[in-house]
């Protein structure tokens, strides 16, 4: 019986995926994005976070059993909202086996992983495959600027990405919009490029920049200093991804 | 469990008239114009009552009068709906020494007045006054030589007369002023029953204003797209109207409430009962929504004002595309509607003493305990048992005397039925004054010759279990550390009660984050329904409450939330309460109503609808919301309003009870508590009413920062 550090379980979230859903966040990403709003994901160890309601300790141990128990509590009702349950966090591949166990301990449920595709090819296909759908990020292209940005190597990432083309699940790639670093022409160009040539992509989601990231740094001790600037507003090209005949969407915008 | 999703629908929720005018309507209210037509003083009648010798009941006849007599009509040229409040306050029948004598050794209930109760709207609108008149001279004949009988007849029409003569003077005001339309209704109205939808509301609004200047309040409107429909749809038919101007008549109609409210008694603005309730099932069990309960939806998503306060019956197999509409207007923020569901009430209902041919027609009271229109002479919220009072006590003193954890689940049960005990025996001497005018309203009081204070056919009286969560969760931080686990031994928690936790750190957070929290664990919801098993017990063993009805139990928290904590005198649950057992620190908040301790961190709603779907509402039928904030980013899209609409099924499938759903945006309301005047309009959910935000006294607006939050 394996255990997984898991710093959130969150309901009705209703941004992570199709219908109501459940998204469990798991602790600990081998990248460091810096634009990332969840700081609390980061590292695999418990934390503590300091608010004016008090200090609390975020990252708990779980075993599979009772992570599968809480979640097969709301399995019917998420099924019949259409919905289902999230893994995402952090990097919820870094926990490889662990997910595993979990996801196969569940009720009849729709599972969707939201990754980063930084894993061992092996890591990888051993969760994706029990998956209903993937949430796959595709941040940047460039291995340089990539490697700059992110503080990993996008080979691994890309080569997981081919894998998941091959495999019978489907896809959504997801961008985030980070001003002057993953909105540029030339990148979003080159994730249409490498969009059109995959097999079982659903379609690609552009993630415009979440001003609330960087709320939660000071309250974990940590400095948020990001590379870029951001006031700049984010160029939203869907053109690329028009003409290279990818059907693209802006996911988590505000309407008014 | 069936698939519940849908296509996103397209149910229209937007407005086919012309909003000009009413937007001047609403800006003169907001703005306060109508104050200043208000009279400096009321009608003042005690020298003539003292001269005269009145009894009390001739007293309130006596004061409908004089105040409908004060009131000189007063119209706007924009009028269609007409009567604005002149008399500023309702004056005492009696001087506070006579007061004093007429009530000694009784109890009242708040300010004495009967309350929170609903009249039977329809059959005064479909009879008109003059009928109930003849009704009332029919019975006076019939029991002649009943003395009482004959002085309360006599009473009642003499408030019939009043409104009569109220209508007519506004009807002269009216042709004075050219608006001949309006002379026209009131000539009809409220004498005779309405001829149409305009009609109808002229009635109501009038009938509905007398009652609150006899210094009667929490006046709630009822089902009102029940017994306002055929008018409507009669008018719908032969195109007297369209759907535009039937909107347009309701929106000024619901705004027209809007503009004596502040004259009204209640905890803090806008707690004042005006309540509306939507939807339900027909006498034959079928789904009563019509075009009249949407049309009031898209009304209210229009006006965005605090009062008429909406509510909605759904079951389980309510159509999406209602539920969706409905959730537009929770998008609104304004806690509208709150849920009840059919369900689970109505059998309830049957199942605590209330006659299926009634029970069907249910509404709620001013603020969710349910009712019977025109048949419930019931206090539905006589006070609340301190949850957190007893199980602090039962923890304090069985932990001392060595108790196992069924000892101290037994002295929760016994400190439960003493609070109980000590409210029951307290009500078995309510006094409630008469009401000849309301008594007119209701079933029965003109046809047999008894004024409402007598009682009506349903008499009981509703206690509410407040801040139960907070309970559960000391009961099992408690039940998991002292017994189960033997982490933390009796004598160590006791001593960081009593230091308020201070030097105790680590305990604390060890309860505060390691226990189980209602709404996140089974451990702590078996202990919610525990408790509330335990209430149920103790309020059966009240045979009679001391008019001829029993004592219903409810899962609201009222303002008891705040009032807890803090201690307030002459209540016997409000001691206050010090640390508990669940890591909470002396003076923090409890939660409001239905849901979990604003201490614990919830995984969300899906967690909280099934924890509270295990309390046995069957025997806890009084009422009180499962409350629920969820962020403003919920509604971004039209998928996200599926999903809420969606949610609110989930609620009512689950088989929970009501349902109060709040929409916040955090940082809309920080920024409100720093610049007020930027967010004059805004209006939030408080417990069983919604107010606007910055009228609100700053604990009550802390209280609503601090609430757990969904979908952030």
């Amino acid at each position: 019986m394996q255990s997984g550090m898991i710093f959130d379980i969150r309901e009705f979230t209703v941004h992570d995926g199709p219908g109501v859903r459940t998204t469990v966040f798991l602790k600990g990403c081998p990248l460091r994005c810096s634009w990332c709003h969840n700081p609390e994901g980061m590292s695999p160890a418990p934390e503590v976070i300091e608010s004016p309601s008090g200090s609390r300790t975020v990252g708990k141990l779980y075993t599979a059993e009772r992570l599968s128990t809480i979640l097969n509590r709301q399995a019917s009702i998420l099924e019949a909202c259409g919905g289902g349950v999230t893994f995402s966090g952090g990097e919820p591949l870094s926990q490889a086996s662990f997910l595993a166990e979990v996801i196969a301990q569940l009720n009849s449920i729709h599972v969707l992983l939201d990754t980063s595709g930084y894993a061992t090819e092996d890591d990888f296909r051993l969760v994706a495959k029990l998956c209903n759908l993937v949430f796959f990020d595709l941040k940047i292209m460039d291995r340089a600027l990539h490697f700059h940005h992110t503080g990993v190597d996008n080979a691994i990432i890309l080569n997981n990405l081919r894998a998941l083309s091959t495999m019978d699940v489907p896809f959504v790639i997801r961008t985030p919009l980070v001003p002057g670093v993953t909105d540029t022409e030339e990148n979003l160009n080159a994730i249409a490029q490498c969009a059109a040539q995959l097999r079982g992509l659903v379609r690609v989601d552009l993630l415009p920049y979440n001003r609330a990231a960087g709320g939660k740094y000071a309250a974990l001790g940590k400095d948020f200093s990001p590379a870029y600037d951001e006031s700049v507003p984010v160029q939203i090209r869907l053109g690329c991804f028009e003409s290279a005949g990818v059907p693209v969407r802006v996911a988590g915008q505000v309407p008014r | 469990m069936s698939s519940l999703c849908a296509e996103p629908n397209v149910l229209s929720s937007t407005l086919s008239f012309n909003p000009a005018r009413l937007n001047a309507q609403k800006a003169r209210i907001r703005q306060l114009e109508h104050k200043e037509v208000r009279f400096p003083t009321p009608p003042d009648l005690l020298a003539e009552c003292d001269r005269e010798d009145l009894s009390w009941p001739r007293r309130a006849a006596r004061l409908i009068r004089r105040m409908c007599e004060a009131e000189a009509p007063f119209i706007h040229a924009d009028e269609h709906i007409v009567f604005t409040r002149r008399t500023p306050s309702v004056p005492p029948i009696y001087s506070p020494t006579q007061w004093e004598e007429r009530t000694r050794g009784r109890t009242l209930h708040e300010l004495g007045p009967i309350s929170n109760i609903c009249a039977d709207w329809g059959q005064v609108l479909s009879q008109g006054l003059l009928e109930r008149r003849r009704v009332a001279a029919e019975t006076r004949q019939r029991l002649a030589g009943d003395v009482e009988a004959e002085e309360f007849l006599d009473c009642a029409v003499e408030t019939i007369d009043a409104v009569l003569d109220l209508a007519s003077r506004y009807t002269l005001e009216a042709r004075r002023l050219g608006k001949l339309d309006v002379a026209e209704i009131l000539e009809r109205v409220p004498a005779l029953p309405p001829q149409s939808f305009h009609e109808a509301l002229q009635s109501l609004r009038l009938l509905h204003a007398v009652v609150w200047m006899g210094g009667n309040y929490h006046v709630g409107l009822g089902r009102l797209d029940q017994y306002l429909w055929p008018y409507l749809e009669q008018d719908l038919k032969s195109k007297r109207l369209d759907i535009a101007s039937a909107e347009e008549l309701l929106a000024e109609f619901f705004i027209s409430l809007n503009k004596d409210s502040d004259l009204y008694p209640g905890v803090q603005q806008g707690d004042n009962g005006q309540t509306v309730m939507l939807g339900g099932c027909t006498i034959d069990g079928h789904d009563a929504a019509n075009e009249l309960t949407r049309m009031a939806i898209r009304v209210a998503l229009y006006t965005n004002m605090i009062d008429p306060k909406i509510n909605l019956r759904i079951n389980g197999d309510t159509d999406l595309a209602l539920l969706m509409l409905a959730t537009e207007l929770t998008r609104k923020g304004l806690g509208f509607p709150q849920y009840s569901n059919d369900d689970v009430v109505i059998p309830a209902l049957i199942a605590n003493g209330y006659d299926p041919k009634d029970a069907w027609n249910y509404t709620v009271a001013a603020c969710w305990e349910f009712i019977l229109p025109g048949k419930g002479m019931e206090v539905v919220n006589i006070g609340a048992v301190s949850m957190p009072l007893a199980v602090d006590q039962a923890i304090r003193n069985g932990l001392e005397a060595g108790d196992c954890f069924n000892g101290i689940l037994r002295r929760t049960a016994s400190y439960i039925r003493g609070q109980v005990r000590e409210l029951a025996e307290s009500y078995s001497h309510l006094l409630l004054p008469p009401a000849p005018y309301y008594s007119v309203l209701m079933d029965g009081c003109l046809e047999s010759g008894r004024d409402l204070s007598c009682g009506l056919k349903y008499n009981n009286f509703g206690i509410h279990g407040a801040a139960s969560s907070s309970a559960a969760d000391a009961l099992a931080a408690v039940e998991k550390f002292v017994f189960q686990e033997g982490q933390v031994s009796a004598e160590e928690l006791l001593a960081a009660m009593r230091a308020n936790f201070v030097g105790h750190k680590e305990l604390q957070d060890k309860l505060l984050h390691d226990a189980p929290k209602t709404g996140n664990d089974p451990e702590a919801d078996a202990l919610l329904s525990t408790l509330f098993d335990a209430l149920a017990d103790a309020c059966d063993a009240v045979q009679d409450n001391g008019r001829g009805g029993r004592i219903r139990p409810g899962t609201g928290s009222a303002m008891y939330y705040v009032w807890l904590t803090r201690g307030k005198t002459g209540n016997p649950c409000e001691v206050p309460i010090g640390a508990t057992a669940d890591g909470r620190q002396q003076g923090e908040f409890f939660s409001a109503n239905l849901a979990p301790s604003p201490q614990a961190q919830v995984r969300g709603p899906l967690s909280v609808l099934q924890a509270f779907s295990g309390v046995n509402y069957r025997r806890i039928c009084n009422g009180g919301p499962i409350t629920m904030e969820l962020s403003d980013s919920v509604f971004s899209d039209s998928e996200a309003l599926n999903k809420c609409a969606m949610l609110v099924s989930t609620f009512a499938k689950l088989g929970c009870q009501q349902l109060q759903l709040n929409t916040v945006s955090l940082s809309t309301l920080l920024d409100a508590m720093d610049h007020p005047d930027q967010h004059r309009n805004l209006i939030v959910r408080v417990w069983g009413w919604s107010g606007y935000f910055c009228e609100l006294a700053r604990e009550y607006q802390e209280h609503i920062i601090a609430r757990n939050r969904y979908g952030d």
